[in-house]
């Protein structure tokens, strides 16, 4: 009788945590109009429409952003990624590693990190950088790219990125959906958003 | 027979069905049945699931269309195995940096480029190839399909017998039989790949390529992963160790058998290198890059330097130069710019081992020169996708 007590007991604590727990821990809604901080960084964002910003984070210094789930549209702010850091978290850092971003990785290499870090953590080896262009991006001098690539779920996706070194740190936003609808119906806010995108 | 006698007997017999190949040359494969129909209500269904996915991957952005290397392969593979058996398969080459082929139920052959970049010859490939052929006349796939079904038909009910009497016993005897029912499938799995190392030997010996490649295949892979693994800082592997769960013979011993299997008096056959270098040669730019942007420097170090046993040429020099570049400590850039030079002096005209020369260049601190190498490679490719970019690099450093 009492060790089935305990059991319904630590249950309904359990459940209760549970609840407790989930809004701290569920998806945020980023509403129009605010201004958010991105990546536990020195980075703001204004955006013009809702958007979702996902819990999960793919390494540190990162945070994701979607409107349909990250399968079908995905923001990944890179909020001042260090030397010596690769720009996901590694799964095994001695058996997998990643590609780092060094001190003297130049800004014309970063879209050759980015692919070099899909390739190898994804496995794949369908991906194409299809332009690489100087811009401006969180008031520096910063380069801007687009690129596709086919996952393991046969999908081809297109991305478009934004990049810039400031301070010996890599700051980034990409932005990959789906080349079949979803990529064009997005990048539009996407660019929108990025050009809110502003160092504190 | 004395006990021992029959227990050795025993014995015998267990590690002759476990280890099924002997020291021979493998023995000629057997007369080819013909045209090849599904029987059966298992393997009428999984043709019927295969010609699905087959139809799916026809349109698979991932399958590489290019008419000349699938023919290619497709002649390599009835060289290996004879005109009248390789029409019963379709090839597919599939953008995949990984080593792998494989067999389906109805006989649809996946290569991944990974593959084709690793082989160094058309002996090589037709091994590789004839390998995969075996799986599928010997139905492997069924009889493997089969036996887990029997396997877990077993433990299901082994698990609703032992239910009905929960003693310690009873528990643990279920265990056992778990075990026991799982090492077989996966040993029956690697039985499949002994057997069809066997046939795929069987055919080379026939065929007019030399069969000792086989053996070179496992042990090109086993300096690979030793060269990854030693620049990864890890523990040397073990070539010769059978995982419980391994679903293929270690590499040692394939290495091995393959090497016993091969029919002595052909080693002075064709092993066709310069046929697969000359169709490769196209390809070859693209699936080094695909193995350099793995970050796996020992493994791609070891697979180019195997490529240039035959001699280096501009591509190999340059896709050594991009592999240092991309690893970029500044002891790599150094010789990054050795190997750039050394592709650019082999041919003038290779615009990306101007772009590699030039930024592993300006991250040395010499920007003149890099700058140099960089105009070089706009003026040899002006419509390269960063283009814009390296322009701008140019006079934003030229007054330093």
């Amino acid at each position: 009788m009492n060790a089935r007590f305990f059991r319904g007991g630590a249950l309904a604590v359990f459940m209760s945590l549970a609840c407790a727990m989930t809004p701290a821990n569920a998806h945020k809604l980023r509403e129009t109009g605010q201004t958010f901080v991105v990546a536990d960084s020195d980075v703001t964002v204004t955006p013009s429409r809702d958007w979702n910003r996902l819990n999960g984070k793919v390494g540190k210094r990162t945070e994701t952003w979607t409107l349909d789930g990250e399968q079908l549209n995905d923001i990944t702010f890179f909020g001042g990624i260090r030397a010596g850091d690769p720009l996901v978290k590694e799964r095994s850092k001695k058996h997998e590693p990643l590609p780092k971003f060094t001190s003297s990785t130049l800004l014309v290499e970063v879209p050759e990190l980015l692919e070099g870090t899909y390739r190898t953590y994804k496995e794949l080896a369908a991906f194409r950088l299809l332009s690489v262009e100087p811009g401006s991006f969180l008031g520096s001098e910063g380069v801007y790219f687009t690129y596709e690539f086919t996952d393991v779920d046969q999908l081809t996706r297109k991305g478009e990125a934004r990049a810039a070194i400031i301070e010996g740190r890599l700051y980034m936003v990409t932005f990959d959906a789906p080349r079949l609808h979803y990529f064009d119906r997005t990048v539009a806010d996407f660019r929108t958003l990025v050009d809110t995108a502003k160092l504190r | 027979m004395s006990r021992i006698s029959w227990l050795t007997a025993i014995c015998a017999t267990i590690f002759a069905s476990t280890t099924p190949l002997n020291a021979e040359p493998a023995p000629a494969p057997p007369p080819f049945a013909g045209f090849y129909q599904p029987q059966g209500v298992d393997e009428i269904g999984w043709w019927r699931e295969d010609d699905e996915s087959e139809r799916r991957l026809a349109a698979s952005p991932l399958v590489i269309r290019d008419e000349k290397l699938s023919g290619y392969l497709k002649e390599v593979l009835c060289r290996a195995v004879g005109d009248d058996r390789c029409n019963a398969t379709r090839i597919y080459v599939m953008r995949e940096p990984t080593f792998n082929a494989t067999m389906s139920f109805n006989g649809t052959m996946r290569v991944f480029s990974g593959l084709l970049l690793r082989m160094r010859n058309e002996a090589e490939l037709a091994a590789v190839l004839g390998h995969e052929f075996g799986h599928f006349e010997s139905r492997h796939g069924l009889n493997r399909f089969k036996a887990a079904r029997t396997g877990t038909d077993v433990l299901a009910w082994g698990a609703l017998l032992a239910s009905m009497g929960p003693s310690y016993d009873t528990r643990r005897t279920y265990q056992s039989m778990e075990i026991s029912v799982y090492g077989n499938l996966y040993r029956y799995g690697r039985d499949h790949e002994r057997e069809a190392d066997l046939l795929g030997l069987g055919y080379l010996n026939k065929s007019s390529l030399a069969p000792q490649a086989a053996s070179h295949v496992w042990q090109n892979l086993m300096g690979e992963i030793e060269a990854s693994a030693v620049a990864k800082g890890l523990k040397k592997p073990k070539f010769n160790a059978i995982a419980f769960t391994a679903s293929h013979p270690p590499h040692g011993e394939r290495a091995a058998y393959l090497t016993a299997l091969a029919s002595p008096d052909s080693s002075t056959r064709d092993y066709g290198a310069q046929r697969y270098g000359e169709t490769l040669a196209e390809w070859l730019p693209t699936f080094l890059d695909d193995q350099i942007k793995l970050n796996d420097f020992g493994g791609s170090e070891y697979i180019i330097a195997n490529l240039a046993k035959d001699g280096w040429t501009a591509t190999l020099w340059n896709a050594r130069g991009e592999l240092y570049r991309t690893r970029g400590n500044q002891r790599d850039l150094v010789h990054a710019v050795q190997f750039y030079s050394n592709a650019i002096a082999l041919d003038d005209s290779l615009a990306i081992a101007h772009r590699g020369l030039g930024l592993s260049l300006f991250k040395t601190g010499e920007r003149t020169r890099g700058q140099q190498a960089l105009a070089r490679y706009l003026e040899l490719a002006p419509d390269s996708d960063d283009a814009k970019m390296i322009q701008m690099m140019l006079p934003q450093e030229t007054p330093l």
